[in-house]
């Protein structure tokens, strides 16, 4: 029973119903039971006084003249009334006058009146009221009647019993009703529950029976499956993409482990031909890039998804940003024998936005032009104005795109083909990361295409910027060898040693005089009596942590104006300024870009020499 | 002093020990007398003022008289006190409004008369009482002391008597009824 009531509303809502019907009938009927008893007590000595007063009137000159019979036919009206039992006169000075018993009754009168008053002794109500004639006393009525209240309370109760009979069948209709109209629904949506539960099947729906609160409930219900069933969906969507992410991931950085261990094999050989030699160099440097890049998107892909992709806002042509692109695609177009259109406007066309980005942009088009096209296709680039806007389309004739993949292609780590040769294969992040660049750049990015193997084209639209917007002078990349320095104190610190050798011995062969720490403190140790122009410091030491390192060297008056340079795994945004509160002056991501180490070594030449 | 008055009402009291009967008789009758006049439905013109007494006067028994007298006193009747007046059978009865005719009395049918026609409402003691036209008249009852009423003299005197009184009374006459 109260196991049920615990886990049935059904029985918890009948329990209701009936506890609040037996309570309100049992308080009522307690109510009425009371104020019966009281009442009927009152109503029948009131009664009883008023015929003994009337007995009293009719009596009293019976009484005055000794006229027994006269008083003995007054006292015989009671027979009348059934509830009496007998009745009695006494004279004034206290005589039995006259008497009047029921028939069938067995009374006996007291010998001399009582006191005015009633009394209840057992089943009978028993009453003396004087006779009273011209303010004396002349006499006293005695009247004995049925008094019965056990009864009366026998006969309510009765009733009540059966009143909460008919009440308890009538709660039991209710809960009949009650149980189809709130509680079966109710138990639908938690079966519907349960078996999605078990079958997670999220196309399950619950039955509506009913347009009220439960019906309502039904609906919000239905409806949290339906956005459950498409969020399950999309995680699983998601996580599968996300897998497929990591397993192209791996294998892609593992791709030109092969060729790299290849080529180191062959410059360990002893009598290596030096065109040989410089062949598997070649080959190590463009495995290495393609890691450097594959490393990059991956930076991206973290850059996209924690929102802190940013774009610097610089006004460029974009033809520069085209041709940049084209630089880096052009070995894969030379790989796979594609010929290449480009179609260029010969006036400027300006925008505001990150020339390196927006090549970026149009590489990664070009990229995948290139790879999903069959060796030897064509590729087309153009670029035009059209009103306030430029407009850049990257056209192949390659394996295309069915519509259900145009709706997906810009999604993180959806690839259109895993089946084709992977040799060129990336991330499955380049597109998204277009879209995403292109947003910031207050443009658009649409893919097209008539069907599989008809082609594709891309199509980017940027805002075109004010007139009168000058090109910034395209920094000249200078691919010059780097100018003899003079030789400068560094302080090479990485507990990655290899790293740091690496790196000491790269700044060594230039000609400067490099010491090498392995943790925060040795660094800090070396620098005290070293006092080095620059330190390259990895910020994940052990025992001291770059930062902390950098805060240090700022403190002592001899390393005060070192230049200090974080090399580090982190390349966000927020990690160069932190770099920056610690007291770095600049920030490198590793690998260090050789040609940007020499720009440093040259400022810090420039600088020393200066003081 | 009050010694001696006790001691002369005993000697009183012995002296009529032959009489007992005659003297406890007759202060039933002034008791009965008295009670009559509360079953009396007075009417105002009777009286000169609310509080007015009521007068009973006695004919004709000076026991009755004396013993009403000791009745009355300090009882009252409807808010009026009661007053005694005893008359000679040759007096007219004035200023009364109940009148009884003993038995001594000679010259019955004549009081009775004169008292009815002066709206007095009259009381006797006789055989014949309510032939001479009295309105209630003492009659016996085996050992006890009755009464009987005659509405139409009770009437002639211009009053009315209580129902509750004729529920006890011995007989009722009334005209026509024999």
């Amino acid at each position: 029973m109260f196991e049920a009531i615990r886990y049935s509303v059904r029985s918890k809502a009948i329990l209701l119903v009936l506890a609040s019907t037996v309570s309100a009938l049992a308080l009522s009927a307690a109510g009425l039971v009371l104020y019966d008893l009281r009442a009927y007590e009152r109503q029948w000595t009131t009664d009883l006084t008023t015929q003994a007063e009337i007995l009293a009137r009719a009596s009293a000159p019976a009484l005055s003249f000794d006229d027994r019979s006269t008083a003995a036919k007054d006292l015989a009206l009671l027979k009348v009334r059934p509830f009496m039992l007998a009745g009695a006169l006494y004279t004034r000075s206290g005589k039995l006058f006259a008497t009047y018993t029921k028939p069938g009754v067995d009374a006996r009168f007291p010998p001399r009146p009582e006191a005015e008053g009633y009394s209840v002794r057992g089943d009978q109500l028993s009453m003396y009221h004087r006779v009273i004639e011209e303010g004396e006393t002349i006499g006293t009525v005695y009247l004995v009647a049925y008094y019965r209240p056990w009864s009366r309370l026998v006969d309510y109760l009765t009733i009540i019993g059966l009143v909460m009979i008919a009440s308890l069948a009538v709660t039991a209709l209710f809960s009949g009703w009650l149980q189809s109209a709130i509680t079966m629904p109710i138990l639908e949506v938690a079966r519907v529950a349960r078996e999605v539960m078990s079958q997670r099947d999220y196309s399950l729906r619950a039955r509506k029976t009913t347009d009220d609160e439960i019906g309502e409930l039904v609906d919000s219900f239905n409806a949290m499956l339906g956005e459950s069933g498409r969020r399950a969906r999309e995680l699983r969507d998601a996580d599968q993409r996300k897998d497929e992410f990591l397993a192209t991931l791996a294998h892609e950085l593992r791709n030109p482990l092969a060729p790299l261990r290849n080529a180191l094999e062959i410059l360990r050989m002893k009598n290596v031909e030096p065109a040989s030699a410089e062949k598997a160099r070649q080959m190590m440097q463009r495995q290495l890039a393609q890691m450097v890049r594959l490393v990059d998107d991956l930076l991206d892909v973290s850059r996209i998804t924690t929102g802190k992709l940013a774009v610097r806002r610089e006004p460029l042509a974009l033809q520069a940003a085209v041709n940049d692109a084209l630089e880096t695609v052009r070995p894969l177009m030379e790989t796979r024998h594609h010929q290449l259109d480009v179609s260029l406007p010969p006036e400027p066309l300006m925008v505001v936005g990150d020339r390196t980005r927006l090549a970026q942009v149009f590489s990664n088009l070009l990229n995948n032009a290139a790879k999903y096209t069959e060796p030897g296709g064509r590729v087309w680039i153009s670029l035009e104005a059209q009103g306030e806007e430029a407009v850049l389309r990257v056209r192949d004739a390659g394996i295309g795109l069915d519509p259900h993949a145009l709706s997906t292609i810009f999604d993180m780590f959806v690839q259109v083909d895993r089946s084709l040769e992977r040799t060129q294969a990336g991330l499955g992040v380049g597109l998204t990361l277009a879209k995403r660049l292109v947003a910031l750049h207050e443009g658009t990015i649409a893919g097209r295409s008539e069907g599989g193997g008809l082609g594709s084209e891309f199509e980017v639209r940027l805002p075109l910027a004010a007139a009168g917007v000058a090109a910034a002078e395209s920094q000249p990349t200078s691919q010059a060898a780097p100018a003899t320095l003079r030789r400068l104190r560094i302080l090479v610190a990485d507990d990655n040693i290899d790293a740091a050798t690496s790196l000491a011995d790269l700044l060594a062969a230039r000609g400067h005089d490099v010491r090498i720490a392995h943790d925060g403190a040795q660094a800090l140790f070396v620098a005290r009596g070293y006092e080095p122009e620059v330190a390259f410091l990895d910020i994940g030491m052990p025992k001291v942590h770059g930062y902390e390192v950098a805060r240090r060297l700022r403190e002592e008056p001899a390393t005060r104006r070192t230049l200090l340079v974080a090399l580090t795994g982190w390349g966000r945004e927020d990690d160069r300024q932190r770099a920056r509160e610690a007291g770095f002056d600049r920030h490198l991501v590793k690998p260090p870009e050789p040609a940007e180490i020499d720009r440093i070594l040259e400022g810090a030449a420039a600088r020393t020499a200066a003081a | 002093m009050r010694a001696l008055l006790a001691i002369l009402l005993l000697g009183i009291a012995s002296l009529a020990e032959g009489q007992r009967t005659e003297a406890s008789e007759a202060s039933l009758k002034a008791a009965y007398l008295f009670k009559f006049a509360g079953y009396i439905e007075w009417s105002a013109t009777d009286f000169d003022s609310p509080a007015a007494p009521i007068g009973i006067g006695v004919v004709g028994s000076d026991d009755i008289a004396a013993e009403l007298s000791r009745v009355v006193s300090g009882r009252n009747i409807a808010g009026h006190p009661i007053v005694v007046k005893r008359f000679a059978e040759a007096d007219p009865p004035r200023g009364v409004q109940m009148l009884f005719v003993g038995r001594e009395a000679s010259k019955l049918a004549a009081t009775v008369r004169a008292a009815q026609a002066q709206g007095i409402l009259v009381v006797t003691d006789s055989e014949r009482g309510l032939e001479l036209g009295g309105a209630i008249n003492f009659v016996p009852v085996g050992e006890r002391l009755g009464f009987e009423v005659s509405l139409d003299s009770a009437q002639k005197s211009g009053h009315r008597i209580s129902s509750r009184l004729l529920n006890v009374a011995r007989r009722v006459v009334q005209r026509g009824a024999g």
